[in-house]
């Protein structure tokens, strides 16, 4: 008996093993069959969106649609590594915006201007400008799928028994942190303070309300002007008068009642047709009567056709769709955010997500992160130094002289 | 017929590797090669046209980064700690569930199962026990007065979070490999032990230990390069702060070399990594090198 | 009398701690799975309030569940069986100094540096490698990435168990006429099956639980193993799905659970089996 295992053991395995080699049509080789796109997608709901409009396309172009979703992190080393190679896995790829500059310098993306691609002005002009290179005046090597511009959230019940009106300075925000904290447990204002993307994130927008920003318009790095400081030391104050919670958290603290105040994408509060907590665009100005400057961060998902696809203009001809006015109003019902002038400005839709106009306001007023290719080793570097000063291990002098140090460092790699 | 059975016992022991020999042949010359090699370059991945030769700038630069310093600081730390509490509560739990006689095989595995299960899983389960939000230990610590911590994102205490959950979660596979090793200690032993009226404590000391020392210097060896890889729950969970508390080495590759892929930056950190691993090794190598087992 | 007592009690609490500190976290990860998308959101209260099977409905629905478990069910077991045979082999004549192999010294170290150098390293050189053969859309570098995982921790591991047999049992075996072959298998093995289980479980879960390599050879959605496909329920940018993060976590703890239940019988034979008369 035992002697009989082994052998049958092994044969079951030689097959099992055999079943492993196959696997799929190699990119690139169709012979004959439907063509196929990949499409290398941002996991979650940006590929339940895909999914949910992909299919009139593939049944009228004969083709099939097939859409990877990866976290973010994986998904920008995939498609930096694909891009090296002859003949793309990937035909349609999605990047986030701060990555864009990186990417066009690396020439991941094809020039869909030279495809024969014409501007389409319904697009909001900051989103389609981030797919632009230059930004803003170039070619366009991608188009705008996702829109997302941060927002001010606060609770509703908190500022309606209170009667406290939605702040428009920073000051305001801080006083109503104060009276809110430590009343019944509350918390006042809760600031994102995770070390790296999440401070910056959290912080920027203060920093720009200051008139502050990373760099001046020479790229000089201005991250320790005085402005910056005061922004930092109100920064501190907030989290005082509230607490440092993780993104999941602050969401649930915000829409449950338990904080008042925070920074937030609306993709966090916002799902279909119910918003958790209320929100406003980001105050612009320190006190009522300084200078008002635009703090709404913007951050959207682009996508655009990969320079190595073998499918090139069937690619466009997708991405042309799924960015199209019929498919984002769809998208909308799974959390999706448009990029189109008339799907935010559309009657019905507006009754139906009542954010539309607020996020449309915010994008147009928004404000782009620093267009550098070393902006993910800026982040890091600056994000380090803002967590250092948060936590008190170093003042806020010496972190951000330490930041603006780490920051010229790298620029000059 | 002498002739044959010589030459087949000679060949025994190449065939016998052969398999393993191939293996590594096409694995891992290839990436050696190319991790030493590019080492000296600034090589970087989307760029392949434009690499230069920059010798030993790459190891210099990491040596003089702050931020790398304070990593590797932050990871020989972690280690250390780590590694003595797991090989120490893997060999009570070792020693305790070998004693018990009924349900032993259900206490094994439920020993095992948090080493079994995912571990970005494990981060995020414990990310949402931590909360400051109404994570559930916050809460079971104020039933006993004890004001709610900011155990992920306060600087005093997510370094030892981290550990906790480290050590929570491979506790087991200490635990599993010590077990295995107690299975070996020849039963006869106790026994004459016994008669020689050799006391539990002293029966610990003068039979298991000498007959499991190579089972527990492996664990330690073990979990020593495996926690100096700390990278899944740091990366989700605090992305290396607060203030850079809970920065690892391989979070500092991954972070600067691989993220980026700056493929010349991110070899020599990896070359630099392995290099210390294996001094803090070398002493159990030397010793199995030398007498070849 | 009254000593055993206080023995049993301290036992007895012993076990508490241990259950209490080993089984919460996993507990808790259950009850996330079955409470409502409602109550997830609320302040969670020690016991479930509500009780749901939707998380567990959607990972198979939405986010292709089953494909992910066939995927890493096939890519484990297939690694795990070639990883033992070529381990065990090599790791028997490395032990045993009678077999004279001359490589012995290189291969240790040789062995000894690929345990000790970091994944990252070798995902890239691999990823390029794999990429000029063609072989990018099958699973066979996932596959042989995690035998290379799995063999050096096999190998060494097992040296420990095979050089602490004593050296009679070969000889013994000899002068019965056996070959190599047939003693390595029929009697040495046999008698160092906990190490062999041991060694498979950790290995088993090890590639089961592998992600490093599996998401920079991944080409196609048809390729997701389980952690592939849970890390895309924690983005970033969206709301983390509690609901579906633990659910997921349980599905992908049942087949290791039951692989290590299984292999649970191998775990307590030993040398008290009485090959060799001491």
């Amino acid at each position: 008996m035992k002697r009989k295992l082994l052998p049958v053991l092994m044969l079951c395995m030689i097959v099992f093993a055999l079943s492993a080699c196959s696997g799929g049509i190699p990119a690139g080789q169709t012979g004959g069959k439907p063509a196929k796109l990949v499409i290398a997608a941002r996991g979650g709901s940006h590929v339940d969106a895909i999914n949910s409009v992909k299919e009139d396309f593939e049944k009228e172009n004969n083709c099939t649609v097939e859409v990877l979703g990866l976290e973010a992190a994986d998904l920008k080393q995939k498609i930096s590594l694909d891009s090296q190679n002859k003949v793309g896995a990937y035909d349609l790829a999605m990047a986030d915006d701060p990555w864009m500059p990186e990417l066009f310098e690396a020439g991941i993306f094809a020039n869909l201007t030279e495809l024969g691609y014409k501007a389409d002005s319904d697009f909001v002009e900051e989103s389609l400008a981030i797919g632009m290179h230059p930004y803003g005046k170039g070619d366009i090597y991608a188009l705008p799928f996702a829109g997302n511009v941060q927002l001010f959230f606060y609770n509703q019940k908190i500022f309606e028994d209170n009667k406290f009106e939605v702040p428009d300075s920073w000051e305001d925000v801080l006083e109503i942190a104060k009276k809110v904290n430590g009343k019944d447990g509350k918390v006042g204002y809760v600031i994102r303070g995770q070390q790296g993307n999440p401070i910056v994130s959290d912080y920027l927008p203060i920093l720009w309300a200051y008139g502050g920003n990373v760099f001046d318009e020479n790229w000089n790095v201005i991250v320790d002007s005085p402005e910056a400081k005061e922004a930092l030391n109100l920064y501190i104050e907030l989290l005082e008068n509230g607490a440092n919670y993780e993104k999941n958290d602050i969401v649930a603290a915000v829409s449950d009642g338990k904080a008042a105040m925070s920074l937030g994408w609306p993709s966090w509060y916002i799902s279909g047709e119910t918003a958790t907590a209320a929100y406003a665009p980001i105050p612009g100005k320190v006190s009522d009567s300084s200078k008002l400057y635009a703090t709404g961060m913007i951050g959207n998902w682009m996508m655009g056709v990969t320079a190595n696809s073998a499918n090139k203009e069937l690619a466009m001809k997708f991405l042309i769709y799924v960015t199209s006015a019929d498919c984002q109003k769809k998208a909308a019902e799974y959390g999706g955010v448009p990029t189109r002038v008339s799907v935010f400005t559309d009657e019905g839709l507006n009754k139906k997500y009542p954010y539309f106009m607020t996020i449309l306001e915010g994008t147009r007023n928004s404000v782009i992160r620093p267009r550098t290719p070393l902006w993910t080793d800026i982040e890091t570097a600056y994000g380090a130094e803002l967590s250092s000063a948060i936590s008190g291990t170093k003042s806020i002098d010496q972190a951000l002289a330490d930041a603006k140090t780490a920051i010229e460092a790298i620029m000059k790699k | 017929m002498k002739k044959s059975t010589g030459i087949r016992k000679k060949a025994f022991p190449y065939l016998m590797t052969m398999p393993t020999v191939i293996i590594l042949v096409l694995l891992t010359i290839f990436p050696l090669i190319f991790n030493m090699y590019f080492s000296f370059t600034d090589y970087y991945y989307l760029s392949p046209k434009n690499i230069n030769f920059i010798n030993t700038d790459n190891y210099s630069n990491i040596f003089k980064d702050v931020y790398f310093q304070q990593a590797l600081f932050n990871t020989v730390k972690f280690t250390v700690l780590a590694v003595i509490a797991e090989t120490i509560f893997g060999l009570v739990l070792a020693m305790f569930i070998n004693s018990i006689k009924n349900y032993s095989r259900s206490m094994r595995t439920l020993t095992l199962l948090p080493t079994l299960l995912p571990p970005v899983t494990v981060a995020l389960i414990w990310q949402i026990m931590f909360s400051n939000n109404y994570g559930i230990i916050n809460k079971i610590l104020s039933t006993i007065n004890i004001k709610e911590i900011n155990w992920l994102m306060d600087v005093r205490t997510a370094f030892y979070a981290i550990l906790v959950i480290d050590i929570w979660q491979y506790t087991p596979l200490a635990f599993l490999l010590i077990y295995a090793s107690l299975q070996t200690v020849p039963k006869v032993q106790y026994e004459a032990a016994t008669i020689d009226g050799a006391t539990s404590w002293q029966q610990f000391i003068y039979v298991t230990i000498p007959n499991i020392i190579n089972g527990l210097i492996m664990v330690v060896l073990l979990r020593t390069i495996d926690t100096f890889r700390l990278f899944d729950k740091v990366n989700i969970l605090t992305k290396g702060g607060p203030a850079n508390s809970t920065a690892t080495v391989t979070q500092y590759i991954y972070q600067y070399g691989v993220k980026g892929l700056k493929v010349g930056y991110g070899s020599a950190a990896a070359i630099i990594m392995t290099l210390f691993i294996l001094i803090i090794s070398s002493l159990y190598v030397n010793k199995s090198l030398k007498s070849g087992r | 009398m009254c000593r055993l007592n206080i023995r049993k009690v301290l036992r007895g609490l012993l076990v508490v701690v241990l259950l209490v500190w080993t089984v919460f976290p996993i507990y808790w990860m259950v009850s996330l799975s079955i409470r409502d998308d409602a109550e997830l959101i609320t302040s969670l209260s020690l016991f479930p309030k509500s009780f749901t099977d939707k998380h567990f409905i959607r990972l198979f629905r939405q986010n292709s569940f089953s494909i992910a478990i066939s995927n890493s069910l096939r890519v484990t077991l297939i690694s795990l069986f070639f990883s033992l045979i070529f381990g065990l082999s090599c790791s028997y004549v490395l032990a045993r100094t009678r077999y004279k192999y001359k490589l012995r010294g290189p291969m240790l170290f040789w062995i000894l540096l690929v345990r000790i150098i970091p994944p990252i390293a070798f995902a890239l050189p691999l990823y390029i490698m794999m990429n000029r053969l063609g072989l990018m859309h099958t699973k066979i570098p996932v596959i042989l990435a995690h035998i290379l995982v799995n063999i050096p921790f096999i190998i060494w591991f097992m040296m420990g168990f095979f050089s602490g047999l004593p050296e009679e049992i070969e000889e013994s075996a000899e002068i019965d006429g056996a070959s190599d072959l047939q003693l390595f298998i029929r009697i040495v093995l046999p008698l160092v099956l906990p190490g062999i289980t041991a060694v498979g479980i950790l290995s088993f879960m090890t590639s089961w639980n592998e992600y490093i390599y599996g998401v920079i050879f991944v080409q196609s959605p048809s390729q997701f193993t389980i952690p592939l496909s849970l890390s895309t329920l924690n983005s970033e940018q969206e709301l983390a799905q509690w609901g579906r993060i633990a659910a997921g976590g349980i599905i992908s703890l049942v087949p290791v659970a039951l692989f290590v239940v299984f292999a649970q019988n191998f775990l307590i034979q030993g040398l008290s089996s009485g090959a060799v008369k001491e």
